[in-house]
């Protein structure tokens, strides 16, 4: 078992500042979707982490709790994710993307 | 190679790679991207063998986001934990032999010149703090001089991290590392005096936990670069494991840093200057206008 990022949506769609996608040092790993969020209600969209490429480094987790004070990011046991990204489910659109959400592969 | 010097025969698109096709279609090729845009589009940079919160990925990764003609771009570098990353691209990437990484940049880019003319062609050098300011130090130094048109990147994570902890010069004095028990009894090298002194057009150092900063530093070397001349700019990338940092606390330590020895500094000769305010319109360094005439103090 190993840690990985998980976002929470709620409290990420509600402030939607993206920096965690720009302090994370694994290419394409925190994602943007702007329709995650708003099938709930929220006016954004969330960040999410392609779990299969996440290291498990917690930089993320400083920068949202410290820079963006927001403490949307928990670092969680994987096999304790309910639903996660999978990089082969993740489809590019113009401005953001889109995720099928699967039970991680353990 | 971009989509504008090669057309494909409509119905042949498909038959490209798929890689090409991913930066074409959703990637930063054939178009303007910024760090504000992460997460959102298929980036230049791959999975890589660096260690998991490893400051010096994420400076390649902005890097390479900043880069202003990615599909026009060759990367140089060395050995160090740097060539890890910068050879998972999209963007080609030439490996020197240890230290000769601005010779080989330096005739790359001549022949570039010879071959392409006027169209742009960026090499970009990132190398670590022992190919640069150590063991190609020489080299480094005779490009300078010479004026060649390239942009130097040193990844400053101040140790020798892939051989287990040695001093380098840009160790600071005083530092304890695996291989350097007692500390280090001289002083880091001031890479960036010698590069102004040298004539390099444009002279930076710049910490990755400010990404618009690091992204903006990067476009205007590779623009000066192009036409101007030498730029060099100096990053801090902390080595977490040498140095002990908890991988949560890399941007605090970044932030450290910075306020401690890497504030921003920014040197553009006026050449440079000029060429970014005419050629790019870059306001900042747009020439002031003339006081008015009558602001002017009466001498007599």
């Amino acid at each position: 078992m190993y840690l990985v990022a998980d976002i929470s949506v709620e409290i990420c769609a509600a402030k939607s500042c993206k920096l965690c996608t720009q302090y994370c040092p694994e290419a394409n790993t925190i994602q943007y979707s702007e329709e995650m969020g708003k099938d709930k209600g929220f006016k954004y969209g969330s960040a999410y982490v392609a779990v299969d490429r996440c290291k498990g480094c917690a930089q993320c987790v400083w920068v949202c709790d410290n820079m963006a004070k927001n403490n949307a990011i928990k670092m969680i046991m994987i096999d304790q994710l309910p639903l996660a990204a999978i990089t082969d489910n993740i489809t590019y659109g113009d401005k953001s993307t889109t995720a099928v959400l699967v039970s991680p592969s353990v | 190679m971009s989509l504008d010097y090669v057309k494909f025969t409509n119905g042949f698109e498909k038959f490209m790679p798929k890689e090409y096709r991913d930066m074409v279609e959703h990637g930063p090729f054939g178009k303007k991207i910024s760090v504000s845009q992460m997460g959102s589009f298929k980036e230049i940079l791959e999975e890589h063998p660096m260690c998991a919160g490893c400051a010096m990925t994420l400076f390649i990764r902005l890097a390479m986001i900043a880069v202003p003609n990615p599909e026009d771009t060759i990367m140089v570098g060395t050995a160090g934990c740097g060539r890890l990353a910068i050879s998972q691209a999209a963007i080609p990437f030439v490996y020197g032999n240890y230290g000769d990484q601005n010779g080989v940049a330096s005739g790359l880019s001549r022949g570039l010149r010879l071959r392409f003319g006027d169209k742009p062609k960026d090499v970009v050098v990132m190398a670590g703090d022992g190919g640069t300011a150590d063991i190609g130090f020489q080299q480094v130094l005779h490009s300078w001089f010479r004026k060649e048109r390239f942009t130097t990147i040193m990844l400053d994570n101040e140790v020798y991290g892939n051989t287990g902890g040695q001093e380098s010069g840009m160790t600071s004095r005083g530092a304890v590392l695996k291989m350097a028990p007692l500390g280090k009894k001289f002083e880091k090298m001031d890479m960036l005096q010698m590069a102004k002194v040298a004539g390099c057009a444009y002279v930076a150092t710049v910490v990755p936990n400010n990404p618009r900063r690091v992204e903006s530093v990067i476009k205007k070397a590779v623009l000066i670069a192009r036409e101007v001349g030498s730029a060099y700019i100096q990053a801090y990338t902390s080595c977490n494991i040498e140095y002990a940092i908890p991988t949560d606390k890399v941007m605090e330590d970044a932030k450290n840093v910075e306020n401690d020895r890497y504030q921003f500094t920014e040197y553009v000769s006026e050449e440079a200057k000029q060429y970014l305010a005419e050629r790019y319109g870059y306001k900042e360094f747009l020439p002031k206008p003339a006081a008015p005439a009558g602001a002017i103090p009466n001498k007599a």
